[in-house]
């Protein structure tokens, strides 16, 4: 499902170079529950947005799906990320001015799915996190745990096989973390694979599966 | 395009409401200054066309002169003159002619009613009246080619000879005498703008039959042959065949351009719309540039807008959006802060025309005031603004649009 070859990854300001990702390959195949461990650093958010093709490796293969990402384009990239992947980030990252049933429902406004489609989903999936209720809350006006279960729902608007979850209970209290954590375990076992950043081994031990990354290594 | 995303815009719009203000003001001030302008621009060329007009259409008017250049062996400096038969002797040689009709005047006492004026006084033809756009007041005719052939001793008088000699009454049916000669009034000239005109206004003329006016005056010679085109178009066509066919006939060279002349109302008259048309553009392109500067804020508003909500941008471009989704919206963004203030720029724009409009105006007199203030829409006008409004509308929005759906979304996201 996900196959890394060789990535590597140069930050470049002006004259300086910064090699965040060094030669790191890696298979990730599907329905797995894998994590990603490493000091602050170490190039786990960086191998994260590659393998989100929300940025692209300055060497390196990199296959998803068995299209080869280097060869997409912007608007390529966008659709792989709007049906492919879902994102849980962990600020959140809602559209504040939009209501929680609209921020869900925003994925599928790209994707061109019909209102009546729309409906149907985010009614479904709202009712999965616990929060149809709330739907016509603003960001502002939920919790940190019901913010994140919102972009969970989100994440899964367009039904992507793939959930990246980028640090998903760091801003959360232990409860919250918890109940994130059960939906994430949830959707692995009825087949989702999930990549998840942490620097918590207590919540990496949910996972099938630990990469350590370590400058810009795998170790 | 989705509209779920205007409504996320409009959220957002009423956060930049207070910034957003001033820019709707520009916007409304720079439609009313554009359309405004134009429709002033627009009453002058109307106002300018209808006094124009009042002299007669498509009109080629032709006059004898003095030649000033030797041909075959006579002298210059001899006369040539315009005679009754040169009328059909050009008519029948120019397909391109639609009416002719001569002209011989001269000023004469007139008196009716136990009054008595001096008056210039027409001997013409009925294609006359249709040329020099001689409308009759209701009850009463301008001549025709019977009263012509048969000599008949009627007249058609200006309104203001009118009033002069018969009052408040009604002129038609009435005698007049014009020279010692008893004539019956059958028309009186219905009220028309004329700022173009020889020996007077025709308020102020009368017109008699051809061959009636013969008996009055029996110079031979005419003052002006009246001629008009089937197709304006062909005006210099004519007058290039009219001095060839006369030159050859009355022996000048056609090239000899004081031999005769032409008072060609078709050339002066594109001559004249020329410059309004330029005025037009001058008045239309002061109103764009007062536009521009609505355009120029919005087009900064929407830099701003890009700018604080790039970290929305990223999390759009995270989550699937297209970049055509983000160009669209910008441009919807656009749209939205320009049609607020032009819609309500143009709805004063064209509460002030309609005003003015109101107002007692006599547009039938000569003053400043009826071409100053005559302003009118027309759709020519409409066309040219949305058409600037558009290009505004596009050059505003493209570049930030283009900026935004550029965005890298990784730098995006972290933009705080």
């Amino acid at each position: 499902m996900i196959e890394l070859n060789g990535i590597t990854k140069v930050y470049r300001t002006g004259s300086q170079s910064l090699e965040a990702l060094r030669g790191i390959s890696l298979k990730i195949r599907k329905g797995e529950f894998i994590s990603i461990m490493g000091p602050s650093g170490s190039g786990k958010s960086t191998l994260m947005n590659i393998i989100g093709c929300l940025d692209t490796p300055t060497a390196g293969e990199y296959v998803l799906d068995s299209d080869n990402v280097a060869g997409l384009t912007f608007d390529q990239l966008a659709a792989a990320r709007n049906r492919k992947l879902g994102f849980v980030f962990q600020n959140f990252n809602l559209l504040p001015y939009a209501t929680a049933w609209e921020n869900v429902e925003l994925p599928m406004l790209f994707d061109g799915k019909s209102g009546r489609k729309r409906r149907e989903r985010v009614t479904e999936l709202l009712n999965a996190v616990g929060l149809y209720d709330w739907r016509d809350h603003r960001p502002s006006e939920l919790s940190g745990g019901q913010q994140q279960r919102i972009a969970l729902a989100r994440a899964l608007a367009n039904n992507p096989p793939i959930l990246l979850a980028d640090e998903p209970t760091g801003n959360l209290d232990s409860r919250s973390g918890e109940e994130i954590l059960a939906i994430l375990t949830d959707l692995w076992k009825e087949g989702k694979t999930i990549v998840m950043v942490t620097h918590n081994d207590r919540i990496a031990t949910r996972s099938e599966r630990i990469v350590r990354l370590f400058d810009g290594q795998v170790i | 395009m989705n509209l779920t995303l205007p409504r996320f815009f409009w959220s957002e719009y009423r956060k930049r409401r207070k910034k957003a203000s001033l820019i709707t003001f520009a916007l409304f001030w720079g439609t009313l200054s554009i359309l405004l302008l134009m429709a002033f621009g627009q009453g002058l060329t109307t106002q300018f066309s209808i006094s124009f007009s009042g002299l007669g259409e498509t009109l080629i008017m032709v006059y004898g002169g003095q030649t000033s250049l030797e041909f075959e062996g006579l002298p210059k400096g001899r006369q040539i003159s315009l005679y009754p038969e040169d009328v059909d002797y050009l008519k029948e040689r120019i397909p391109e002619i639609m009416r002719i009709a001569p002209e011989s005047y001269s000023t004469l006492q007139v008196s009716a009613n136990g009054k008595e004026v001096n008056r210039t006084v027409h001997g013409t033809t009925a294609e006359f009246g249709v040329m020099r756009t001689q409308i009759p007041q209701l009850g009463g005719r301008f001549i025709n080619a019977d009263d012509v052939a048969a000599g008949r001793k009627v007249a058609f008088i200006g309104w203001k000879v009118a009033a002069d000699l018969f009052g408040g009454e009604d002129a038609v049916g009435k005698p007049t005498v014009i020279n010692r000669i008893p004539f019956t009034v059958i028309g009186v000239l219905k009220k028309k703008i004329q700022d173009s005109m020889y020996q007077g206004p025709d308020a102020d003329q009368i017109y008699l039959p051809f061959y009636a006016y013969r008996q009055i005056d029996n110079r031979r010679r005419l003052n002006q042959i009246h001629i008009q085109p089937y197709d304006a178009e062909q005006s210099k066509l004519i007058e290039s065949r009219i001095r060839t066919l006369l030159g050859r006939k009355y022996r000048f060279n056609p090239d000899d351009r004081y031999a005769m002349s032409f008072w060609n109302t078709i050339e002066n008259n594109k001559e004249g719309m020329a410059v309004f048309k330029g005025i037009r553009i001058f008045l239309g392109i002061i109103g764009a540039l007062t536009l521009l500067i609505g355009a120029v804020g919005v087009t900064n508003l929407m830099y701003a807008v890009a700018k604080e909500r790039t970290k929305e941008i990223g999390i759009k471009l995270a989550i699937g959006a297209r970049r055509r989704v983000i160009v669209e919206q910008f441009f919807l963004e656009t749209f939205f802060v320009f049609a607020k203030g032009t819609f309500w720029g143009f709805i004063t724009a064209f509460n002030i025309v309609h005003l003015i409009r109101l107002a007692p105006i006599n547009y039938d007199s000569f003053g400043i005031e009826a071409y100053l203030l005559r302003p009118e829409f027309s759709l020519q006008i409409f066309i040219v603004y949305m058409a600037v409004l558009s290009i505004l509308v596009f050059l505003s929005g493209i570049f930030p649009a283009l900026r935004a759906s550029r965005s890298n979304p990784i730098e995006s996201l972290r933009y705080e």
